[in-house]
């Protein structure tokens, strides 16, 4: 029950005089099961940390935080994610106040960290992280790390001591030097070079110096710290950005709620800091979702005992059993948010085919169609066969044995055992002979709403945004067919405020945004039509073609193959499309392009997936995008991409190549009820025109796996919920 | 800071912009969903805690059908809850399905609490079959409790717990204006994700008839302890 973790006393613990004894924990209440305990508190670099330095501990799998810190007139904002148990990556946009220096006022720059946990803590050895800090380039803050952190439990005070040693490169070898063990030809930090590339021949390289904190969590709400820094912040004091008079740091920590915690700080014996964290993990709702609870199963009389209540005399048709199916199910289906598209009966097998706009796990979708069915159908049906549909493009076949729901709803581990027996089979394009629900088409829709496009890390206004609002039509003459579109009246905006040209050396594919944000003030953000369908039971396209974004119109064609229980899917896209006018309206400008790619997709099991897109880009430039994503059973996801081409990083530009963090969060996460939109965002440090994609909208890859077998499993205790 | 100014100004009147739409609750404009949500929040925090409600003999009188009595102990009030399913399962235990008022549902196996639904970070399933002999021969026991729980995002996880069993004697329990016999256990148990976490669970089983007719049980991290009470079988 007590956890052990004992240690030996270290000359720490002789300096403040009191013995060190291992970290023992009390019972927990339940309540608290499934929070996480022993996250580590964050620096100000938004990384597992001590004050400005950084620790040996990674943050808990998954967990997503975000950093805000200020001290001396510099301001860094950093998303961090623990992409796996031992790997994080932390992206950074930072200002420097009173830089007055290579053209700026104040210094804006982006970076990317990544940390590698080498060793986990244990009763006698600490953890030990290698940390590559701006790790890409030759930013300002450059610099390489290694820390090791122990905890430790004190025995005449209360609360737990940790304490980190460690040693830094770059940035972090700058103060307090010991030698250069490897090398000392560290190339120096650039201010306006085009950075982004790798600075591999940089790292370790130099000067290393030592550094160290302690952490005393006094309880579990304050907590105080106190480091010996190793940066001798020279870029900054040269600038006179502020003056740097002592490498002692001390700070006093609070946590204000489980997600968030506030510090205040004295550093470098001349400034007061602050830094704000936050921390979430997706797997942890803000608001854990309530479904309403299901009726149970109604289970049928023993066979045995009642022979005729299983007659087949019901079914003397196809026809006629699939229209009374259909005619019973329209209604239960529709209470459940759910829409029936189809159904085939047999006196033993029935195949039902709906539509869910409500559930963002499929499986409870399916869970509750299944429900529907137990209900209403004849006690000989035995084989329930439930295939979600997203506009017109089955998904996929899950079968289920009636005996086999009837007898595990109330039974221990139904998740399980339900699985086990339950076959994911490909779902053939239609569904001939069956009963159609034929209210469903032509289905016209509208909808009004404010629309909020943001534009980040402008050098003169880091955040610009344009609010307006939005009309949404959408029309569907008849299944797999869509006409829809998208008027835009904008209202306020400074996007087009934005006064600086950034020069291009390629056709200017996307560095025109300001200007359509300025000129297009009432805008047709789109107007398309499209048709999908499956060609064969594990092949889908599509074709599209009218506007199809705010700077593109013209046609679009997609193949995709992904079988339903297979980890890879291989796509096609070929594109043609033409340059809009600047007002978005209907005119064109004189730049047209082929463009399109081929895009091979993996999961590669626990929420990890790949994607490889090689092909034409907009501004014509020949490569590939490589995109890494984390995607969590509940729909949240966080990625990053890169995109290299045949373009050069001069003729590039700043940024030398495209790359981006994605994050996307399902709303049931944060509204606890059933929804399922999500709400997210790609950021880029930089939007250039090389290796740029067009946005088509309803592309094939994400409406077909939300349904498929590795979607559903991650979410399958929902077809009890 | 004057762009801060009017980024926020212009957040404002997104958020106060009405959104509307053709047709179903599925397709509400954003802000109205998380308004929506915003006011329930609030006013379930504003109602504060209920107290559980006392039964009276003219009540129970009253009563015609099955019912039992729950008092969730960190929500607050009573609910009094319908038997919508019954059925034995292959090993002859009686499995049942309670419903509340507002359509969520407590399953009992031989009165021991293994599922929930809709009250948020549900019970899933639970193995509870030492707990189950235990009540069936009122006697001690050691063995391993099993949850599924919900996440409360459509994912779940399963909980393990080892679990000792103890018989705490013969009480004679007062329920409305009645007096029973009873066993007390009491299902002790430790575990979970940190192998730290303890739940206590306690029955009070009828001498005679084997039913427990009381009990306190833990029915999921968001929920805390239920107190049950069958007031009508």
């Amino acid at each position: 029950m007590i956890r052990k973790r004992t240690s030996k006393i270290t000359g720490m613990a002789a300096v403040l005089g009191v013995t060190l004894a291992p970290l023992s924990t009390h019972a927990q209440d339940p309540a608290q099961m499934f929070e996480m305990r022993d996250r580590p508190t964050l620096n100000f670099y938004g990384s597992p940390g001590i004050i400005d330095m950084p620790s040996g501990e990674a943050l808990p799998d998954g967990q997503f935080t975000l950093g805000v810190s200020h001290f001396g007139g510099i301001t860094r904002n950093t998303l961090t994610f623990q992409a796996t148990p031992r790997i994080s990556a932390s992206f950074r946009y930072n200002g420097i106040q009173d830089w007055n220096d290579d053209g700026f006022g104040t210094y804006r720059d982006r970076s990317f960290d990544v940390r590698f946990l080498l060793h986990r803590e244990t009763s006698s050895l600490p953890a030990l992280t290698l940390g590559l800090q701006d790790f890409a380039g030759t930013g300002i803050y450059a610099g390489e790390y290694v820390a090791a952190t122990k905890n430790f439990t004190l025995n005449r005070v209360p609360g737990t001591l940790k304490v980190t040693g460690g040693l830094g490169w770059g940035r972090l070898g700058s103060s307090g030097a010991i030698g250069a063990p490897f090398g000392s030809d560290r190339p120096g930090f650039v201010p306006g070079d085009t950075g982004g590339e790798l600075g591999a021949g940089q790292w370790f390289r130099g000067d290393v110096a030592p550094f160290a904190g302690v952490e005393w969590q006094v309880n579990n709400k304050l907590g105080l710290k106190a480091e010996y820094s190793s940066d001798a912040y020279r870029p900054e004091t040269r600038r006179s950005v502020f003056t740097r008079k002592s490498r002692f740091n001390f700070g006093a920590e609070y946590q204000v709620s489980n997600a968030i915690r506030l510090g205040a700080y004295y550093l470098y014996g001349s400034e007061l800091g602050v830094n704000v964290q936050v921390q979430l993990n997706p797997r942890r709702p803000i608001s854990p979702l309530r479904l309403p609870a299901p009726r149970p199963y109604d289970i049928r009389p023993a066979r045995n005992a009642n022979p005729q209540t299983y007659s087949a005399d019901w079914a003397a048709s196809t026809e006629a059993a699939s229209t009374a199916v259909r005619d019973a199910l329209i209604p239960l289906l529709e209470a459940e948010g759910l829409t029936l598209i189809e159904a085939r009966s047999t006196a033993r097998e029935t195949e039902v085919r709906f539509s869910n706009q409500r559930y963002a796990a499929r499986s409870v979708a399916v869970g509750r169609v299944a429900r529907a069915m137990a209900r209403v159908l004849p006690a000989s049906v035995e084989t329930f066969r439930i295939v979600p549909v997203e506009n017109d493009l089955a998904q996929s076949t899950v079968v289920f044995r009636r005996a086999d729901l009837e007898r595990l709803e109330l039974a221990p581990d139904s998740t399980n055992a339900l699985l086990v027996r339950t076959r994911f089979q490909e779902a053939a394009p239609g569904l001939p002979g069956s009963a159609y629900n034929d209210d469903l088409f032509p289905d016209f829709s509208w909808s009004i709403g404010p629309y909020l496009s943001p534009s980040y890390f402008d050098p003169d206004e880091p955040f610009r945004a344009d609010v307006g609002v939005k009309l949404n039509l959408r029309y569907q003459p008849a299944p797999g067919w869509v006409i829809a579109g998208e008027l835009r009246q904008q209202l306020f905006g400074n996007i087009g405020d934005s006064t600086r040209i950034a020069p291009s050396a390629l056709p200017r594919v996307r560095t025109d945004a300001a200007r359509y944000s300025r000129e297009g003030e009432t805008s047709l953000n789109r107007l398309y039509v499209s048709r999908q369908w499956k060609p064969r039971e594990d092949l889908y396209a599509r074709v599209t073609a009218g506007y199809l974004e705010r700077m593109y119109g013209g046609v679009s064609a997609e193949v995709l193959w992904k079988p339903v229980a297979s980890r890879l899917a291989l796509g096609v896209e070929a594109n043609y499309v033409k340059q809009r006018d600047f007002d978005q309206r209907f005119g064109f400008r004189d730049y047209s392009v082929a463009t399109g790619h081929a895009s091979a997709y993996y999961e590669f099991g626990n929420g990890y997936t790949g994607q490889l897109d090689v092909g034409r880009y907009l501004a014509g430039d020949v490569g590939a995008t490589l995109t890494l994503e984390r995607e969590f059973s509940n729909g949240w996801r966080v990625g990053g991409f890169f995109t290299l081409t045949d373009v050069s990083a001069d003729d590039f530009g700043e940024g030398s190549f495209d790359k981006g963090i994605k994050i996307e969060v399902p709303l049931s996460w944060f509204l606890g009820k059933p929804e399922r939109r999500t709400v997210g965002a790609t950021i880029r440090p930089i939007q250039r025109d090389g290796g740029a994609r067009l946005y088509v909208p309803g592309r094939l890859y994400e409406q077909v796996r939300s349904g498929h077998r590795q979607a559903l499993e991650g979410n399958w205790s929902g077809v009890w919920e | 800071m004057s762009s801060v100014r009017h980024i926020g100004m212009m957040m404002a009147v997104a958020a106060t912009l009405a959104a509307c739409s053709s047709d179903s609750s599925e397709r509400k404009g954003l802000p109205t969903v998380i308004a929506g949500t915003l006011k329930s929040a609030i006013a379930a925090r504003r109602a504060g805690k209920a107290e559980s409600t006392q039964v009276t003999p003219k009540m129970l009188a009253e009563t015609k059908i099955a019912a039992l009595q729950v008092n969730p102990e960190r929500a607050g009030g009573s609910d009094f809850l319908r038997r919508i399913a019954q059925r034995r399962d292959s090993n002859g235990m009686l499995n049942e399905v309670w419903q509340s008022s507002d359509s969520a549902q407590i399953f009992l196996r031989n009165g021991v609490l293994v599922g929930t639904r809709g009250v948020g970070t549900d019970i899933i399933s639970s193995d509870a079959s030492a707990i189950i002999r235990a009540v069936d021969a009122k006697g001690s026991r050691r063995g391993t409790r099993r949850y599924v729980v919900s996440d409360g995002d459509n994912t779940s996880e399963t909980v393990t717990f080892r679990c000792a069993i103890d018989n705490l004697g013969q009480e004679g329990i007062f329920i409305v204006n009645q007096s029973f016999d009873t066993v007390h256990l009491r299902e002790t148990c430790i575990g979970g994700p940190s192998g730290e976490v303890s739940i206590s669970n306690d029955y009070w089983v009828l001498s005679q008839s084997g039913l427990v007719k009381k009990s306190r049980q833990w029915a999921g991290p968001a929920s805390g302890y239920f107190e049950m009470i069958l007031l009508k079988n």
